[in-house]
This record gives C-alpha cells, structure tokens and sequence, in this order.
C-alpha cells in the first residue's frame, strides 16, 4: 500500500512573508535590548497595579459634579472640532483632490503641507495652541482641528478621487464650472464616505479630547491625571470609568450607523 | 411650469438632511456649553501671527552637545513602538483565537475575550500610562507597558475581524475530518490570515509610534520627552526643529509601511 503522504503545502505562498517576519524579530530582540528596561524592578512592582486598581475601584462620587462638568467639556471640544475640520476638511480635500480643479501643482502643495501637519501628533499642537491662546477650550479645539482637518482633507481627496472620471467628463462636456461641477456630482457621490469618517474620526477625537488633560488643556483628562497624581484614586476611578463609557457607546452607534450604510 | 427632477433618491435625502440638522444642533449645542466662538481665534490672530513670526520661525537646533540626545531619543521612541508592537502582536494572535466563535475551542469564552479587549482599548494609552506611572514609576518601561496594552487591545479585535472576515468553509471542513484545534490553526488560519494580521501589524506600528511620542511627553522618555522639555522651557525655535524631526520620523515610517504592506498583500 502506498504510505506516502498528500503534500499539504500551499505553493502560492508569498515568498516575502518568511523574510518579514524574520526582520521584525531582529528589530524586536535589537529594540529591547536598546531601550535596557530593567524587567525584575518593573516585575517585583507588578503587585503594586493590583493595588492601584483595587483604590480605583472604590469610586467616589463626591466629586460628581466636576467630573461631570468636564466630560461634558471634554465631549464638546471633540464634537465641535469634528464639526469645524469636517467644513475645512472638505474645503481642502476639494483642493488636494487631484480631479476636482485639475491642477496638479496645487493637489500636490495642499497633500503634502497636510502630510506634514498629520504627521505630528495631536498633543504638540494643543500644547502650541495653548501658548498661544492661552487655557480654555480654544486651545483644544483649536490644536485638535489641526490634525483632524489634515486626516480628512487627506481621507476626503481619496474619495473624491474615487469618483469615476466620466461622471466629471459628462458635466464638462455640458460646459458645468468647475465648481458646479464638485458640488453638484463630486461631493454629493461621496457623502456616504464623508460620514463613514466622520465617525471614525469622533472616536479617535474623544480619546485624543480625553488625553489633551494630561498635557495641560482642561477637560476630563485634567481630572484624571490630576486626582492619580493627588492619589485620590476614587474620583479617577470615576472619571475613568465615564471615559471608557463614552468612548464605549460611541464605538457601538458607530457600528449601527456603519452597518446601515451598507 | 417646470417641474425640477430630484437628483438623488428621497429616502437618502431623507437620511443627509436627518444628518445636517443633527449636525447643526450638535454644533449649537456644543458652542453654547463651551463658549467657543471662532471670532476670538480671528481677534487673535494677531497675537497668533507674531508667535508664529518671531518666536517660532526660523527652527534653530539645539546646542551642539545636545544634538546626540536629540538622535538617541529618537531612536527610544522608535525602539519603543517596535517592540511593543510586536511583543503585543504575539499575544494579540493567540488571544485573538479564543476571541473568535468559530474558532475558538471554548466559544462561550469568545465573547468574554472581546469584552476584556474592548475595555483595555476604549481607555487611552496615556491614561493607562498615568495609571501605571502612580504603580511602576517613571520611565520606558512604564511606556512600553502603555502602548502594550493599547496595541494588544485594538490587535485582538482586528485579528478577530480579519478571520471572522475569511471565509470559513476551510475551518469547518478541517473540523469535519477532525483536525485537532492546533492543527486546524496552523492549516486553515494562519495560511489565510497571515497576510491581513500582518497588515494591520503595520498599521499599529503607524499608530504606536506617534503614540509613543505622546507617552513619552508625560514621562514614558523618547522624543516626546524632549519637545515637552523644550516647550516648558519656551525654547520654541528649538522645539520646533524637533517637531520637524518627530514630522519626518513619522512619514519615513509610514512611507516604509505603506511599501511592506504592498509586499505582504501581494
């Protein structure tokens, strides 16, 4: 009787697969042993975050009122930094879109200055904000709008660029103005995109509302880092727990909006 | 009389128009409690304008002995997020297996698993840093523990999507003949999934590296710590060549992921 196996191996595989991973593991082992963190101290510490979590854990609510007050705070500056760089998003991604005025030094000055501006993270700019503009919510909207306008007039431009050429072609042809032409046909085509981001985005706001706190700027965040610092861990636990909440309840309206899109 | 043609379907009218009233009652509303108005931006504009001119423009560097710090941090921020990523990509994966219904060897555990990975991930990296800087003190390892959780978090869900998102004749027809959980793993998921893990590994490690740079700024170290050192110390023409270096660290990085993934999802 013939004994000999079945191959069961897949020749399609992608041979650069294997090599990846073997770069990334090199990276890895070289990466570790750059940053020299010293694991037993860290490890005989373990116990301590138990620790923390249990007063965590022992919410205290006295505080009610200010922690409120500043997730309210925290949830507006998202929204209304949405709202604002939902606006210049669409202004610049009408620009940076390469079909819309056929002008292809323009797209490509507006894509790369907001190449520049997403790639620095959101907290730099509050912080300059903040120099400017001293405390308050201006600062947060201001500093979140930066980076937020820049993901969308990048995410907004590829959706405008998706729309096919011909529609464009057709209203050319009629002798529409450029303009005309992204209001009427462009824009309205992408509208399901625009909100498809639109709730991406006020998730990553919320969280990146939630942390500017931390750096400085008011909100939920100053609460946090301020009672954890004060160990006064019962109002953290609170406001903790509200963040996740928040952020919890606007994942899932996310995901029914996503769903009746589709 | 001219009767207008409607150009787009009533029901999605319906549901833009549903979208932009929402829109504008969130914007009044959210003004008002704030007291935001974008006039103030304008009326400071000037103030803005001389920030911008004199304290901030042109970027100069720092002292020349600092220069190698500079580099040196750079590379911790970067070495950061690798290792993070990846030391939180292994475990994602085989936490991911249990995640799943229908791969999972205990499928009632599944949605016990997503839950777990949905409460790490909706709390921020930084607030889980300042929970762990209060136990740990601080320092890189703190930082790396941070985004540990964070990416080990939101790979667990991707990873689950992504074999949920596969087809799934191959899992139940290996199930079929009796392949064993392992086996069924290493035959059926990981020759079809590798690709789409490996993809969104990718991705984190976009994120993870600017999220390594806002760590850092509260005390995780790397490149985050030095801009926030020179932004307190109003050195902001300094500053300023440092968020150039943070600008262009992250656009080689994602230039180098962008041309991996090609290769991956060839």
């Amino acid at each position: 009787m013939n004994r000999e196996k079945i191959s069961v191996k897949c020749r399609q595989r992608n041979r650069f697969i294997p090599g990846f991973l073997i770069g990334v593991a090199v990276l890895t082992v070289i990466s570790l042993l750059y940053l020299k963190i010293d694991w037993l101290k860290m490890a005989s510490r373990v116990p301590d975050i138990g620790g923390v979590f249990w007063e965590l854990a022992h919410l205290d609510f006295s505080n009610m009122d200010l922690i409120f007050s500043s997730l309210v705070e925290t949830v507006s500056i998202a929204v209304l930094s949405l709202l604002y760089s939902l606006l210049l998003g669409i202004l610049f991604g009408m620009l940076a879109a390469k079909n819309v005025f056929k002008h292809p030094i323009l797209s490509a000055a507006v894509q790369s200055f907001f190449t520049f501006l997403r790639a620095v993270p959101t907290p730099v700019w509050v912080l300059l904000m903040l120099v400017c503009l001293g405390m308050g919510p201006e600062a947060g909207v201001a500093g979140l709008c930066v980076h937020t306008t820049a993901f969308f007039t990048k995410s907004f431009a590829q959706s405008f660029e998706d729309i096919p050429e011909e529609t464009i072609e057709a209203l050319e042809v009629t002798g529409t103005g450029r303009l005309s032409i992204f209001f009427n046909a462009v824009l309205p085509a992408s509208l399901g995109q625009i909100v498809a981001w639109a709730g991406m985005r006020l998730e990553t706001n919320f969280s990146e509302c939630a942390i500017l706190g931390m750096v400085g700027a008011g909100g939920i965040g100053y609460v946090i880092s301020n009672s954890l610092q004060g160990y006064d861990y019962g109002t953290a636990g609170v406001a903790i727990l509200l963040v996740f909440l928040v952020a919890y309840m606007i994942e899932r309206v996310f995901v029914r909006i996503k769903r009746k899109f589709n | 009389m001219t009767k207008r043609i409607p150009l787009i379907a009533r029901d999605l009218k319906r549901l833009y128009t549903g979208f932009l009233i929402a829109a504008v009652l969130l914007f009044i509303v959210c003004s008002v409690l704030t007291n935001f108005n974008v006039m103030t931006l304008i009326a400071n504009g000037d103030a803005f304008w001389e920030f911008i001119t004199e304290d901030f423009l042109p970027p100069a560097l720092p002292k020349a002995d600092r220069i190698p710090g500079v580099l040196s941090s750079v590379l911790v921020t970067l070495a950061l997020a690798m290792s993070a990523t990846t030391v939180a990509a292994v475990f994602a994966f085989f936490v991911a297996l249990f995640g799943s219904e229908r791969v999972s060897p205990f499928p009632r555990l599944a949605k016990l698993v997503r839950g777990f990975a949905t409460f790490l991930r909706n709390i921020p990296a930084l607030v889980w840093a300042f929970i762990l800087f209060s136990s740990l003190g601080i320092g890189t390892g703190v930082g790396f523990v941070a985004l540990f959780i964070t990416s080990f978090a939101f790979m667990v869900r991707a990873f689950v999507e992504t074999m949920e998102d596969v087809s799934q004749d191959c899992v139940e027809s290996l199930q079929a003949v009796g392949a064993s959980f392992p086996q069924r793993v290493t035959q059926a998921i990981l020759p079809s999934c590798l690709s789409g893990f490996l993809s969104w590994f990718l991705y984190c490690v976009e994120v993870n590296i600017r999220a390594s740079t806002i760590v850092g700024m509260v005390g995780g170290g790397g490149v985050g710590l030095t801009l926030f050192s020179y932004i307190k110390s109003f050195q902001y023409d300094i500053a300023l060549s440092i968020i150039l270096l943070v600008a262009v660290m992250v656009i080689v990085v994602d230039r180098v992921t962008g041309k991996l993934r090609k290769e991956i999802l060839k």
